[in-house]
């Protein structure tokens, strides 16, 4: 797949793919598109 | 007639990991239905399961405020802040079909939630109680973390009151949850909603539909490969 990157999870056995950067993931209490500023 | 129609014997499987307090897990929900209604008719077959991920688990069953007072002010988030993220997301959701509703979100422990829709995966009703669930807990304001209000959520979805009760009363799912709590930090998974398609590609967040629809298009070509 085009957009399928090499970084996976540890010991993942999947990859992953990148899809669009801004989606947005929770962790905690907050979410956030990672790598920019937590929501 | 679409090359992947009668090759593919075996349903492709997509394993969720979310929780019910997750904003952003139900708009995922709704991009991934999007994504596969956008397949059509050469929509291949899929199963769809969903694992626990409790975001928060030091939260209290009963939290007296509302989600602006649990993050401004027993998590410590700039209030303006927080209103602008609350705005944001349901924005995000309404162009989703979504109508979240803040003020009336009951903040609360989505442990027994998780329990239920392990119960309910038992009774091949996990797909219909997780939507009831996230509906219950971001349009109608009710309280998901207590027995009495998750039967009656689960009796609406057509499991068996008594049944639903005993299992959470005992515990039952318990470990059941904690499983997949353990099998996400085992797979790295730090953040939801979390997606695995097929366990060939994981796909974090809540991604727009189109990603949804090229990764199960794609797998579908694999299989039929």
């Amino acid at each position: 797949m085009s957009d399928t990157v090499e970084r996976e999870p540890d010991a993942a056995p999947f990859a992953m793919i990148a899809g669009d950067p801004q989606a947005m993931v929770c962790e905690g209490d907050v979410c956030f598109v990672p790598g920019a500023i937590a929501e | 007639m679409h090359p992947f129609a009668y090759t593919v014997s075996e349903p492709i499987k997509i394993d969720i990991w979310s929780d019910i307090a997750c904003p952003w897990c139900y708009i995922g929900k709704r991009h991934l239905e999007s994504g596969l209604a956008s397949l059509g008719e050469q929509a291949p077959e899929v199963e769809i399961t969903y694992h626990s991920f409790e975001l928060a688990p030091d939260t209290p069953v009963d939290f007296e405020g509302s989600e602006v007072d649990f993050l401004a002010r027993h998590k410590g988030l700039p209030e303006e802040r927080v209103r602008q993220m609350l705005d944001h997301v349901t924005g995000v959701a309404a162009t989703a079909g979504l109508d979240y509703d803040f003020d009336a979100l009951q903040h609360t422990k989505t442990l027994k939630a998780h329990e239920l829709l392990h119960f309910a995966k038992e009774q091949g009703l996990q797909l219909e109680l997780t939507e009831r669930l996230l509906r219950a807990y971001f349009t109608e304001g009710r309280h998901v973390g207590r027995v009495d209000e998750l039967v009656e959520l689960g009796a609406e979805v057509g499991l068996d009151a008594q049944a639903a009760r005993e299992a959470l009363d005992s515990g039952r799912f318990a470990a059941a949850v904690q499983a997949d709590i353990a099998q996400a930090q085992a797979y790295g998974i730090n953040g939801v909603p979390f997606f695995v398609i097929d366990g060939k590609y994981g796909i974090s967040g809540a991604q727009p539909a189109e990603v949804f629809a090229q990764a199960i298009t794609q797998v579908a070509g694999e299989n039929a490969a």
